[in-house]
């Protein structure tokens, strides 16, 4: 296992340097100079020159990557041309709000679509198999800003004056302040800053509510959250119910399962036990995969619903050139995504001995 | 094991003409396929006449056109189906005083031609790139084989984003950011498809008669290793159109005033809470060309599947 694990790692080392070498590229390549940008239109050549000078852009352009590459891995993504503050502290800000996002949007997919998807196989060609097949083929085909929209105008709109109606728009209701856990619990000196991980952590508001036990602050972060994750994870949710109906399908008709039904084991247990296991190998897969999905989604939402993840962050960014930032956060994220197949894989590998073996 | 001794005997090109027509036939018998070639078959049909089912001019502005009475979409939606007596605007008027109905369907040509040729682009490039991979091996393979990982470990999006902010925004510059997103995909499937086509006795066979690599690979490679293909492209077509509808909502593809959809969905959100119909529509044109393509890809991958053969 140590091996396989191993094997995947060093695999990915490539990938995460290629992605680096591509964004670094890709961030050099976006037109305009970042001086006049930043500075504004009638920033002299001089002060250029000396923005240049500050900011690294005289050096060769195999000399910043290099120093890129260093920095990097020192955690120092350097400073954001447009904040005029360092990349990784906004990382720190505004990504827990997308990964708060992207987990509720999986976890919603997920916890209807794999039991959708493994009831709808048991009872193949059923009502609800039509039913769900044809529920998925929609969902996969809807645009998600689109649905955003539609399902912020129902909530917020149509049933507004209902116990069912929901924000539109926000993490949180405006004003709302919520007390970090770590203030709460003391770990943090006065008069100095707090660590960036316990910055991250209090700042993805579900978890600081539960921390805190501070009833009023979760059910306001799930009342914002539902329709932006609802969003996001309506695609990832009918391409793991398809996923997990095939795959189940596939799995109660071999062998083995009709022999366990011939011993006579329990029906429960022949689908819970000896099917499932199976069937649920390639729906890990899946999910992994959905975490492009989920960010391509959490672009696109967060412009909708007004959060300042770190999608909606990445395009204002592209847009005003400032390339520190949009190399920063394209890293990190196309890096996650490597890291996160990674996971998926070892996971396969662990429960599927045939894969780590061969 | 069993399927080896028909190809040998009749060669690459017999058995993948064989299962073309079975698949025919065994998608008459898919609902569901029929349903998709019924959707893209109409929708192709919109797009071509579009000039014929629409009722306005996509890009005319209504405003002081003589007998003119059509409501601004500050009041509320005028829908003839609904028994509105405004018949000459079936959709209403989007913010520019456009008829929202022409749009919609003039939208179809866009949507379509984008979809298309996106993915026949990115089929051409990959298929290219996994073939020369596949079979030349080695190097080559390792250099592109770890290019398209690369291009893989990016969010879609994202990518397609970062690319049309340097090249511009348009709708050229969207779909060659689209292309080049979708590219692994093909060059991942065909380069599976040579691997496992390149070592087989039919092919052994025709290298020892002394046939050129060229012949090898046109003649005998790419129509077995074209049927995956073939499936994913019809799936990634839905998928090219979502893509290419979201840039244009951000503002980087189709620009103002062309009607596509992404875009007049773009123009029109920030009117989502007094004329929802505006934001409605496009969606909905959106939503049933995607499930078009996905409903046929989908009829066509257990179509051409043997192990799902029920003859």
């Amino acid at each position: 296992m140590l091996t396989f694990v191993l094997r995947r790692l060093t695999f990915s080392i490539p990938v995460i340097f290629g992605i680096m070498i591509v964004t670094f590229a890709l961030a050099r390549a976006i037109p305009g100079d970042p001086c006049l940008a930043v500075l504004g239109e009638r920033a002299t050549p001089e002060i250029c020159e000396a923005f240049a000078r500050r900011n690294g852009l005289d050096q060769p352009v195999p000399v910043q990557l290099l120093i890129y590459m260093r920095n990097f891995a020192g955690g120092d993504l350097g400073d954001s041309l447009r904040f005029h503050r360092p990349v990784m502290e906004l990382l720190v800000e505004r990504l827990p709000t997308t990964v708060e996002l992207g987990c509720f949007a999986l976890l919603f997919a997920i916890s209807i679509g794999v039991p959708i998807g493994v009831l709808s196989a048991y009872r193949h060609k059923s009502a609800l198999d039509v039913g769900t097949m044809i529920g998925a083929n929609i969902g996969v085909s809807m645009p998600v800003f689109w649905l955003g929209l539609m399902l912020a105008y129902l909530f917020a709109v149509l049933l507004k004056d209902t116990p069912l109606a929901l924000p539109p728009s926000g993490r949180l209701t405006p004003g709302a302040n919520p007390q970090p856990f770590y203030a709460l619990w003391g770990w943090v000196v006065e008069g100095q800053e707090p660590a960036g991980i316990l910055v991250f952590f209090s700042r993805i508001n579900t978890l600081n509510a539960l921390l805190t036990l501070n009833g009023e602050l979760l059910v306001d972060a799930l009342r914002h959250l539902i329709l932006p994750a609802v969003a996001v994870g309506t695609i990832p949710l009918a391409i793991i119910a398809r996923m997990s109906r095939s795959s189940v399908l596939e799995v109660l008709s071999q062998d083995y399962v009709r022999t366990a039904r011939a011993k006579g084991l329990r029906e429960g247990k022949v689908v819970g036990v000896h099917a499932l296991r199976n069937a649920l190998l390639p729906v890990i897969t899946v999910i992994g995969l959905n975490f492009g999905l989920v960010i391509s989604g959490a672009v696109l939402t967060e412009t909708i619903f007004s959060l300042t993840g770190v999608g909606r962050t990445l395009v204002d960014s592209i847009t005003s050139r400032d390339y520190t930032l949009v190399q920063g956060f394209t890293v990190v994220i196309a890096a996650g995504f490597v890291l996160i197949n990674m996971v998926v894989d070892i996971m396969y590998g662990y429960l599927d001995p045939r894969i780590r073996f061969n | 094991m069993s399927a080896k001794p028909a190809q040998l005997e009749q060669g690459g090109h017999a058995r993948s003409a064989n299962l073309w027509l079975e698949a025919l036939y065994n998608l008459r018998h898919s609902p569901s396929a029929l349903l998709g070639m019924t959707i893209i078959g109409a929708l192709v049909v919109i797009a071509i006449a579009a000039p014929v089912f629409a009722t306005h001019d996509p890009i005319k502005t209504m405003i002081g056109v003589p007998g003119e009475t059509g409501r601004l979409p500050s009041k509320p939606p005028c829908i003839p189906l609904l028994g509105c007596e405004e018949p000459q605007h079936i959709l209403g008027l989007d913010l520019n005083a456009r008829d929202l109905y022409s749009r919609v369907i003039y939208g179809a040509r866009t949507s379509l031609s984008v979809g298309v040729i996106t993915i026949s682009l990115s089929i051409i490039v990959g298929t290219a790139l996994g073939i020369t991979a596949g079979y030349v091996g080695g190097r080559a393979d390792n250099v592109i084989m770890r290019l398209m990982d690369v291009v893989l470990a990016f969010p879609a999006l994202l990518l397609a984003i970062s690319i049309v902010t340097i090249l511009g925004p348009g709708l050229t510059n969207a779909l060659l950011g689209i292309t080049i997103t979708f590219i692994p995909q093909y060059a991942r499937l065909s380069r599976a498809s040579v691997l496992s086509i390149k070592e087989q006795e039919f092919v052994l066979a025709e290298r020892a008669l002394g046939a050129s690599p060229w012949r090898i690979v046109l003649a005998h490679i790419l129509p077995n290793a074209i049927t995956p293909i073939i499936v994913q492209g019809t799936l990634g077509v839905g998928t090219a159109i979502l893509d290419a509808a979201a840039l244009s909502f951000l503002g980087l593809g189709a620009q103002p005033p062309t009607p596509e959809w992404g875009q007049i969905l773009s123009e029109s959100r920030n009117y989502l809470f007094t004329s929802p119909h505006l934001v409605f529509f496009p969606g909905i044109a959106i939503m049933i060309t995607v499930l078009g393509f996905n409903l046929l890809g989908d009829g066509l991958r257990d179509a051409l599947d043997p192990r799902l053969n029920r003859h």
